[in-house]
């Protein structure tokens, strides 16, 4: 672990200004606790991400990292504590309402439609921009209904037979996905099956269908588990890019310390559900508290 | 085609193109998943900007410039732009470590260099402390490259903007420009890639390139109706002839893949009419295709099978123009329907008409495969030295083991040492910087030394054998040629690379890589589980299969008075696979044999002392420029005594 920490940084550190300007935070999680029944998976978090940043959450097995970002994507609910994400406080939450307000993830085990193509998969990204057609607002009472019937109707059957405005709107987004394609570089693998493909292009190609939501933050849970060293320099020159070109901010859970102290610009580490530190990774590293409970023991 | 207009430059040929041509496809590339067309005329008002752009940056006629990056549109324009304002492009293999990069942008003293993207740039700025000459970068990719803050880096469309804007101000100053070539000016500098020491940079005229680029499309009659899929390193003659210098001179339109991963599918969208590719694509693309049909199902095997003999039988026959039979006519026919046509499409091959391959000897099997399907694959002879063209196969005259007659311009003949020697309008003007390595490699009436050992055949074909150098002698006196046997082993899909040592030594022995794709796909058929190359390839059982093959290769030689010393008496499975990166293979996959020789004098002593078993450390150089090393004991199987010469079967 200690060649990959001191190998990489040379390359990355010199692509990155050495100050830079964050915005103002965009989520903010306070006083978080989460149990499952007696298991206290959350014990009193709070930390901020801040717009445009890179943030790490690292802490050892069972630390409550994946239970973190469940929680910021919505999918479990504290039992205590507010999460505010761009200003307003968050009461109900459901994962599909995540999407819709700019978050999108990866998972720490591949989930993606094996038996679909590359790009089938990242346009699936694509659905909640797609516009459907609307029907025009009436007075009439119960027209309404009629009309909104109707006109999804008529957007299914022109979805099915891809004519008219559904032709120009798939057009639309298949442009951006290529954008994608061509970002990731997986150009090889576009109309490949992703259960064909090697892990770590699979990983890729997950990465690609969460951008394809032009998301604001982009949850990443180990995007570099189960790589060798080449993938993953690729997938951290990845995520930098992502940072940079879209200036998207990124919440990612990794195990690979040099990783993590590379691309992060902030970390926040947990253990046993409790905050430990959360800082500059050059000040996380240096931290006791981190040191003895998870750096400093061999693994 | 127009020799008579004063098109010796090709600034010239371009104007030329884009006047009697204009509209016409000039280049391709597939950009964002859908193929972009530039006409002659558009790319003759890319040209022009890029060129004023280049002058407004400070090149002058006589410098150099750097080209670094794949196969693009806009780094062939580079070419040309440079060319215009007299400037000598200076194409580097795009897939160089820095540190090779260096020793080249030091010794053609650039000062500028135009490049693909950030990967380039990174590469360029870390070496530019050594090379403080390189003053200026101009990259055409800006992804990445926004905090760069760096005075040196242009972007390409500023360039171009600016190159505009002086246009707009003299629009006569291209024309004066492109006016003021010669033929006789330096045309091009290309590094060989250097199978010995230090790469040598080529200087090439544009009379040497222009006039065998020229001479090659009057032998094959090529026109501008042809396809030419451009994959192959710029900063190799090959592509600069091919893919540029023909296109110029025939009108024809040239395409880049999206990137190095997507040629096999660009390929098949494309369909090109002319092709190169030198034999380690052909084996891989057969290779694909005979692991894909292993999994098909036992009808279409059969089916597949079938048909292939009876190609094997009378494909070559009908494509030579012999007299066939008619049953034997309608069996082809029909294998065309079913097999032939389905499978050149998937190839990319359907409108092939010609198909070129040099550079290796190719297998028979291989070479015979691709023509029986119907496709003209001719065998040519060249080099850097020669603006390519040396000899080709022509139609009707074609045979695995030659390599063709002299084409039209080109004298040929031995020397005493059995050394290849020609003399065209092709030949180099000099190795750049270099006076001594000129003196030795071109003599003062213009002949040059290819550095083959080779004969010619009765019907005048040339044969080549091995390097010069390379022939020895072993101890009791027999030639030793290690390429001749190299290839031979090399013809099995399962053995990716050999190296046989002989020279000075009592029998020849050898190491062999094997191909990873070929044997994987027959461990998976097996239930070999292996977890990595090193692992795979000390499996006893895939050493078994190899020994088979060296087996077979003895048994081959002994059928040869002549050779039958050449018989593999003893052999090893090296643990990973021979890499240009770690010095052992050169840019275009040739072996080193000297760095191999060196770095793996344990595993050789162990060859020739009878061990059983080899230890070896080695250094080996990651794909992100970091080293390591591998330790391995390695087995060595004993093949006994060599056989006696059979006399002539």
């Amino acid at each position: 672990m200690n060649d990959i920490s001191s190998q990489i940084p040379a390359e990355a550190a010199g692509t990155r200004q050495p100050e830079r300007r964050f915005g103002e935070p965009l989520l903010t999680v306070e006083n978080i606790s989460l149990s499952f029944g007696g298991l206290q998976a959350l014990t009193d978090i709070s930390f901020d991400i801040l717009e445009q940043e890179i943030r790490a959450i690292i802490g050892p097995n069972g630390a409550g990292k994946t239970s973190m970002l469940n929680v910021i994507n919505g999918f479990y609910h504290p039992q205590k504590g507010t999460i505010t994400y761009k200003g307003n406080i968050r009461r109900t939450m459901r994962p599909h309402m995540a999407a819709a307000q700019g978050i999108a993830r990866t998972f720490q085990n591949v989930a993606l439609f094996k038996g679909m193509s590359t790009l089938d998969n990242i346009m699936t990204g694509r659905l909640l921009k797609m516009h459907n057609l609307r029907a025009p607002e009436t007075g009439v009472f119960g027209l309404d209904q009629v009309l909104r019937w109707g006109a999804g109707a008529l957007d299914f059957v022109t979805q099915c037979l891809y004519w008219g405005p559904n032709e120009k709107e798939e057009t639309r987004q298949r442009a951006y996905c290529e954008e994608i394609v061509d970002f990731l570089e997986i150009q090889a693998i576009r109309k490949t099956p992703v259960g064909r493909l090697p892990y770590g292009l699979q990983k890729r190609v997950e990465l690609a269908r969460a951008l394809a939501m032009e998301p604001e933050l982009l949850l990443l849970d180990e995007p570099m588990a189960g790589m060798n060293v080449e993938e993953k320099e690729d997938m951290s020159r990845f995520i930098l890019d992502v940072n940079e070109e879209f200036g998207t901010t990124v919440a990612l859970i990794e195990h690979d310390m040099g990783v993590v102290m590379d691309i992060s610009d902030r970390v926040v580490v947990l253990d046993y559900g409790r905050k430990l530190a959360d800082g500059r990774p050059d000040e996380v590293r240096s931290d006791r508290g981190v040191i003895d409970a998870y750096l400093g023991v061999a693994h | 085609m127009g020799d008579a207009n004063g098109l010796d430059t090709f600034p010239k040929l371009m104007r030329h193109n884009a006047k009697v041509r204009g509209a016409r496809p000039a280049m391709r590339e597939k950009d964002l998943g859908i193929w972009q067309t530039w006409t002659w005329s558009q790319a003759q008002d890319e040209v022009k900007a890029f060129a004023m752009g280049l002058a407004a940056l400070g090149v002058k006629r006589g410098d150099k410039v750097l080209i670094v990056g794949d196969n693009r549109p806009r780094l062939y324009w580079t070419v040309t732009a440079a060319q215009v304002i007299g400037a000598v492009p200076v194409p580097l293999y795009q897939d160089s470590v820095a540190r090779e990069m260096a020793y080249v942008v030091e010794h053609a003293s650039a000062a500028i260099a135009v490049v693909e993207d950030q990967e380039q740039v990174d590469k360029l700025l870390e070496i530019r402390e050594e090379v403080p000459a390189l003053q200026t970068i101009v990259y055409q990719d800006p992804r990445g490259l926004r905090n760069y803050t760096q005075d040196c880096l242009h972007d390409y469309a500023k360039v171009l903007e600016s190159g505009r804007r002086a246009l707009s101000e003299e629009p006569a100053g291209y024309d004066r420009e492109v006016d003021r070539g010669r033929g006789n000016n330096d045309s091009i500098v290309l590094y060989t890639s250097g199978t010995t020491g230090k790469p040598k940079g080529v200087v090439l005229t544009f009379d040497n390139v222009i006039s065998m680029a020229r001479a090659g499309s009057e032998f094959e009659k090529l026109t501008e109706g042809e396809e030419v899929l451009a994959y192959l390193p710029m900063a190799w003659i090959g592509d600069h002839v091919f893919s540029f210098s023909q296109s110029y001179v025939t009108g024809f339109c040239v395409s880049c893949p999206e990137n190095g991963s997507t040629v096999l599918h660009d390929l098949h969208e494309l369909g090109p009419t002319y092709f190169f590719a030198p034999p380690r694509i052909f084996e891989n693309l057969l290779t694909s295709v005979m692991i894909r049909m292993q999994d098909a199902s036992h009808f279409k095997q059969k089916w597949f099978h079938y048909f292939l003999d009876v190609a094997k039988q009378v494909g070559e026959k009908i494509l030579n123009g012999e007299k066939v039979s008619t049953a034997d006519r309608i069996k082809y026919r029909l294998g065309t329907f079913f097999v032939y046509g389905p499978l050149k499409n998937v190839l990319g091959l359907t409108r092939c008409r010609l198909a070129y391959t040099a550079g290796e000897a190719i297998g028979p099997e291989i070479f015979q495969f691709y023509r029986s399907l119907g496709v003209n694959m001719k065998q040519l002879y060249g080099s850097t030295e020669a603006s390519v063209f040396i000899t080709v196969q022509p139609n009707g005259e074609i045979r695995a083991d030659t390599v063709g007659r002299a084409i039209p311009g080109v004298e040929l003949k031995l020397a005493d040492n059995g050394e290849v020697m020609f003399r065209s309008p092709g030949v180099f003007k000099e190795y750049f910087k270099n006076p001594e390595a000129t003196a030795e490699t071109k003599t003062p009436d213009g002949w040059v030394r290819t550095g083959d050992a080779g004969m010619i055949t009765p019907e005048g074909h040339l044969r080549i054998i091995d390097r010069a150098k390379d022939v020895g002698k072993l101890n009791d006196g027999s030639l030793f040629a290690p390429k001749f046997v190299e290839n031979k082993l090399k013809f099995y899909p399962n053995i990716r690379e050999a190296v046989t040592f002989g020279n000075g030594k009592d029998y020849v022995a050898a190491f062999v890589c094997i191909d990873q794709e070929a044997m994987g796909s027959w461990a998976e058929r097996n239930n070999v589980a292996y977890a990595s190359y090193q692992e795979l390839a000390a499996h006893p059982r895939v050493r078994k299969i190899v020994e088979g093959h060296i087996r077979e290769v003895n048994a081959d030689l002994t059928k040869d008075p002549q050779l039958a010393a050449l018989q593999i008496r003893r052999f090893l499975i090296l643990h990973k696979d021979l890499d240009a990166d770690d010095g052992e293979l050169t840019r275009t996959r040739k072996v080193r044999r000297r760095t191999i020789a060196e770095r793996y004098e344990p595993l050789i002593a162990a060859l020739y002392n009878g061990s059983k078993i080899g230890h070896i450390e080695t250094k080996v150089t990651f794909e992100d420029g970091r080293e390591g090393v591998l330790a391995a004991d390695l087995a060595i199987a004993d093949l006994g005594g060599g056989t006696p010469a059979k006399q002539a079967a």
